[in-house]
């Protein structure tokens, strides 16, 4: 009403909207690629010999070939589809694991939740990578991408674990309680409005960090095994000959970058950060 | 010379379909007050940022301003206020830092005034807070914000403007959410001031009230435009313009019509209930109060913040266990009850207040009518919608989209939102807790109109919280009157302004009186 | 102020509590048979539990030394990377997440900012090998060829690379941090407020917002230190150091876990510290400020 409460806020949403709508756009492009890969490459993955060994990018081989004579394009392709689908399911356990169960925590009764948001808490002082290799180093390479997921799930979970909590002390869950509406409506309006107006939001962050961990895992030689290489193993091969051929790393490196920069701005920026 | 001098300001957004300010115009002179009157968007607002040198960005800005003594200038986005001119801010809510103490912050300001070192500035409010008659004391102010109470802010806000010894003082809704006895006090002071030193006061309010007490010349504006202009002692009686007459219906103060609750069930009945006061020495002798609140009847607790009406009214719908004595609502003993039963019985009632962050943010207005529906009736949805669209018709609300959120409803809207969620619970008890904080004299106008409606229409038995004695005698025919936590009168609220003799009720009711009544000095023909 | 400090005590108290639990989970893989049943597991935790407080912390299986000391070794290098990279963090990170969150015409820049901070630390790392190699003729510097510190451009050239990958990492959070508390702080109403009452922006920002950011700074030192020594174990390992990220990486490959709960352990402990530290260092900014 003041002078002072009057703030432009307009152009805020648009733009959010649009970096959105841009960020997801890029991932629908990189799906549709990895779908039509089969089509795209001109070689299986893995396939050794297909041309020269280490020849540069050229009209015959777009992207060059690697020190196994491997079509980098074709390979990049196959790595990006390995990649994608590893981080997908990491996402997909990290919002089960993380930020649904988190959101549930928050109203346990006799405050367990405390305990484990305290557990939760141990867990998230240790890097995501770090956990994700101990994970990987207690099961095998194969659990790599349930590893990434799991080693996510701590911060997620202690995130919505905290709105939950702020949540259900707000002034108008006070309100709502005062007037009878019960704590089982208030967790479903919570979590309709918190999973309808966020969910999308939440994955995209999820899907960027879980690519970020399971592409460092693989690199490090705890993530992906051979011959399903991911981009992360497909630029550790890349290490002993990048020097003189930048193309075997530079364009899985690309691909990578833009994996997770379309998945950072379908979400929106969404990490405090503001356009 | 004038004080100030606004020819022809505009202000307006590109794109707009108008202007929030269309060509105002106005000379105000040493020591006169003008009052500005108008809703939100009314363009007063506009007015205001203009002169304060904040205009919002990216809007047209056209006229021209002269400060005293000052060549007129082309008013725009650049345009400073004069160094001799003081900012009056309101209280409600704080506009200060919340981590630093209020005194600091406002020995800062002064310093910067002044051009002295902040231990100055510091010095200089104390000067003047001494010197004023019912100011509270330096150290009052030595809290953040949040541990200090808004009235007590309020006087600091007023201390660091007359320290300042201006020539003109822009007050920004000043007493905006403040109690009317804190509000009166307040303004007593300013025209005091304003006497002894002769500065000019251009005045933002939302209230016919404050416009009363102040005096001086008004200005009514509404969608960017002046609809009336005039003295206040002679629009406040004789009004030219539907919109003023509107604004000066008189809405507060008229007592509901007497009702008959004999045969009403009882809603609300109190044995024996022990309210324990607050004294500062640290007994605790304690009141017992027995009552019965029948459907249909109302029931008033009259207090400042801190007198205990919330802390009263939370025990009386089981939100607080009593100390001693028993609470029976609708039947049951509140007591007796675990807090699932007590959520459940809560069902029955609604509560409407004057806080504009009780509706969620993220819901919809639908989903915030439908919800109590949903939650305790499971109606079918054909039913549940009927009942929907007739509540949020009642209020007004129909030409809103439903799914429209809430972040972005006005105080007024969801104000009447409020009361459409409480339209479909049938409540048998409704709580107001402070209804009319805030709103303009227009939105206070019709949101009595819609308690009114809401009360002859669903019948429930009113419980009414407010510091202000003419929002109680509207809307309740009985009151409690606390202080400190102590129950110092009750009756009828017809009788009491002619037969109350404790002096904290006569107090609240001349701070919610008229000018003459209360003997306050005149203002704006002098100085 | 002596609850709040008691309080952050005993949070600290429980993080490490809570980190022993987790060293001790993990030392516990390490006994005979503890994999074969969950009886067996909970027995190994619990005699695991009971070497800590004896404080003996095992050995490693593959050195045969105890796995304090190959700590001892090693933890001093990875302190000394996250300790420069954390400098530069400081410098390239502050200024940008300030003026990034306030100056309006630069927050245009953010989209530039979002590729920086998409990449990941392995492939910053590969990208500054590369431009060493190939623009600055740096000899290889992947291997652990410690040069004479004495010689300031061989030392320079071996901190060079791997300190700016983790001091990239350091900076991204550490803008990310500020940039948070910034936004925050400019949305509030007291900036517009106490314009209108007289005071200019530089002493608003200067007095007011400054404090209330460097708060939200002190409040991200735990995430901050995360992020610092998650570059630092890939930097470790592009690199060569033998630090102690490395160790861990090397001895959950060779299920070495007496040393790898040790690392964790030490690992977790110093973010809880930070966490303390930060929270005692926004206190006091609050303090002052409420003081000012």
């Amino acid at each position: 009403m003041s002078a002072i409460g009057i703030v432009s806020m307009r152009s805020l949403p648009r733009l959010r909207a649009a970096i959105r709508a841009f960020g997801f756009a890029g991932l629908a492009l990189i799906a549709v690629a990895v779908g039509l890969s089969d089509v795209i490459a001109r070689a299986p993955a893995d396939a050794t010999g297909i041309g020269p060994v280490l020849a540069p990018p050229s009209s015959q081989f777009l992207l060059g070939t690697d020190a196994l004579g491997r079509d980098v394009l074709s390979e990049t392709l196959h790595a990006l589809a390995v990649t994608l689908i590893h981080a997908g399911l990491a996402t997909a356990i990290t919002l089960a694991a993380g930020s649904l169960f988190g959101f549930i925590a928050a109203r346990l009764p006799w405050k367990s939740g405390v305990v484990v948001r305290w557990f939760a808490g141990i867990l998230g002082a240790v890097p995501a990578l770090l956990l994700a290799i101990l994970f990987v180093g207690i099961a095998t390479r194969d659990y790599a991408a349930i590893a990434a997921g799991l080693a996510a799930a701590p911060l997620a979970f202690s995130r919505t674990y905290d709105r939950a909590r702020a949540l259900s002390v707000s002034r108008h869950a006070e309100f709502a309680r005062a007037t009878g509406i019960q704590g089982a409506t208030l967790m479903r309006r919570d979590l309709a409005y918190e999973f309808r107006d966020t969910f999308l939001t939440i994955a995209a962050r999820a899907l960027a960090a879980v690519t970020i961990t399971l592409s460092t895992m693989s690199f490090l030689g705890f993530g992906a095994v051979p011959p399903h290489r991911d981009l992360g193993l497909m630029i550790a091969a890349a290490r002993a000959s990048y020097l003189e051929a930048w193309w075997v790393a530079a364009f899985p490196a690309l691909a990578l970058l833009l994996l997770i920069l379309f998945a950072r701005l379908a979400a929106a920026l969404d990490e405090g950060e503001r356009p | 010379m004038s004080a100030l001098e606004i020819t022809d300001l505009r202000v307006s957004r590109p794109g707009a379909q108008r202007a929030e300010l269309e060509r105002f115009s106005l000379s105000l002179e040493p020591g006169e007050t003008v009052v500005l009157l108008g809703e939100v968007g009314s363009g007063k607002e506009a007015i205001m940022r203009v002169l304060g040198g904040l205009p919002e960005s990216g809007y047209d800005i056209s006229g021209t301003l002269k400060f005293a003594n000052a060549d007129a200038d082309r008013a725009s986005r650049h345009t400073k206020p004069h160094p001799r001119t003081a900012w009056l801010a309101g209280a409600y809510p704080s506009p200060l830092n919340p981590n630093a103490t209020v005194l600091s912050q406002l020995s800062r300001v002064l310093a910067r005034k002044l051009g002295v070192p902040v231990a100055s500035g510091e010095a200089e409010l104390n000067v003047v807070l001494r010197r004023l008659e019912g100011a509270p004391p330096l150290e009052a102010l030595d809290a953040p914000p949040k541990n200090v109470r808004a009235e007590t802010i309020a006087w600091g806000f007023l201390a660091t403007a007359f320290a300042q010894t201006p020539d003109l003082l822009l007050a920004d809704h000043p007493l905006s959410g403040l109690a009317p006895l804190h509000a009166r006090a307040l303004v007593a002071a300013l025209l005091a001031e304003q006497k002894r030193a002769g500065f000019a006061i251009l005045y933002a309010a939302t209230g016919t009230e404050t416009a009363r007490m102040l005096g001086g010349r008004l200005i009514v504006l509404r969608q960017g435009r002046v609809v009336e202009e005039g003295p206040v002692e002679r629009l406040a009686t004789a009004q030219a313009h539907a919109y003023t007459q509107t604004l000066f219906k008189g809405a507060l103060g008229e007592p509901p019509p007497p009702r008959n609750t004999g045969r009403g069930e009882p809603v609300l009945q109190v044995y024996g209930l022990e309210i324990q006061p607050r004294h500062k020495n640290g007994e605790s002798a304690r009141d017992s109060l027995t009552f019965e609140l029948r459907r249909g009847a109302s029931l008033a607790l009259i207090g400042e913040d801190g007198s205990g009406r919330r802390d009263l009214a939370r025990t009386l719908i089981g939100l607080r266990r009593a100390a001693g004595g028993r609470v029976v609502l609708d039947a049951v003993d509140v007591g007796i009850l675990s807090e699932n039963m007590l959520a459940r019985l809560r069902r029955r009632i609604a509560l409407i207040t004057g806080d504009d962050d009780v509706l969620d943010p993220r819901m919809t207005i639908w989903d915030t009518v439908a919800e109590p529906l949903r939650a305790h009736l499971r109606l079918p949805r054909n039913i549940l919608n009927d009942y929907g669209e007739a509540a949020l018709k009642r209020v007004g609300l129909a030409s809103l989209k439903p799914n429209t959120s809430i972040a972005a409803l006005s105080a007024f809207d969801r104000r009447r939102l409020q009361v459409a969620r409480a339209i479909v619970t049938a409540p048998v008890l409704a709580v107001l807790d402070e209804p009319l904080r805030g709103l303009d004299a227009f939105a206070q106008s019709v949101m009595l109109d819609l308690l009114r409606n809401f009360r002859s229409q669903e019948g429930p038995a009113l419980l009414v919280i407010t510091a202000d004695f003419a929002v109680a005698r509207t809307l309740a025919e009985t009151a409690l009157v606390l202080k400190d936590g102590r129950i110092v009168e009750r009756g009828a609220l017809r009788d009491l302004p002619q037969n109350s003799t404790e002096p904290f009720t006569r107090s609240l009711i001349e701070a919610s009186g008229s000018l003459a009544q209360s003997g306050l000095p005149q203002a704006g023909g002098e100085g | 102020m002596w609850r709040f400090l008691l309080l952050q005590a005993a949070r600290l108290a429980l993080g490490l509590v809570g980190a022993v639990l987790l060293a001790a989970c993990v030392a516990a893989l390490a006994a005979e048979g503890a994999q074969s049943g969950a009886g067996a597991y909970f027995s190994a935790l619990l005699a695991q539990l009971n070497a800590f407080a004896h404080l003996d912390f095992g050995t490693s299986i593959i050195s045969g030394i105890p796995a304090l000391g190959e700590l001892g070794l090693r933890l001093p290098v990875t302190l000394e990377l996250v300790g420069l990279g954390a400098i530069v963090a400081l410098v390239l990170g502050g200024p940008l997440g300030i003026l990034l969150g306030t100056e309006r015409p630069l927050r245009a820049a953010a989209p530039l900012l979002q590729i920086v901070a998409a990449t990941p630390v392995f492939v910053a790392s590969l990208a500054l090998l590369w431009l060493a190699a190939n623009v600055l003729h740096w000899p290889d510097m992947t291997f652990p060829v410690f040069a004479d510190r004495g010689d300031l451009d061989s030392t320079v050239r071996v901190l060079a690379l791997p300190v700016l990958t983790v001091g990239a990492a350091g900076a991204a959070a550490i803008q990310l941090a500020l940039r948070r508390a910034t936004a925050e702080a400019m949305d509030e109403p007291y900036r517009r407020g106490l314009r209108l009452m007289g005071l200019s922006t530089l002493e608003i920002n200067r007095v007011y917002l400054l404090p209330q950011v460097l708060t939200g700074l002190c409040r991200s030192f735990g995430d901050i230190a995360l992020a610092l020594f998650a570059a630092a174990a890939v930097a470790e390992w592009v690199f060569g150091w033998p630090g102690a990220a490395v160790l861990f990486l090397k001895s959950v490959a060779l299920h070495d876990w007496h040393v790898a709960a040790l690392v964790l352990f030490v690992f977790a402990a110093i973010k809880f510290l930070a966490d303390f530290a930060g929270e005692l260092g926004a206190e006091a900014l609050s303090a002052r400020s409420a003081a000012t």
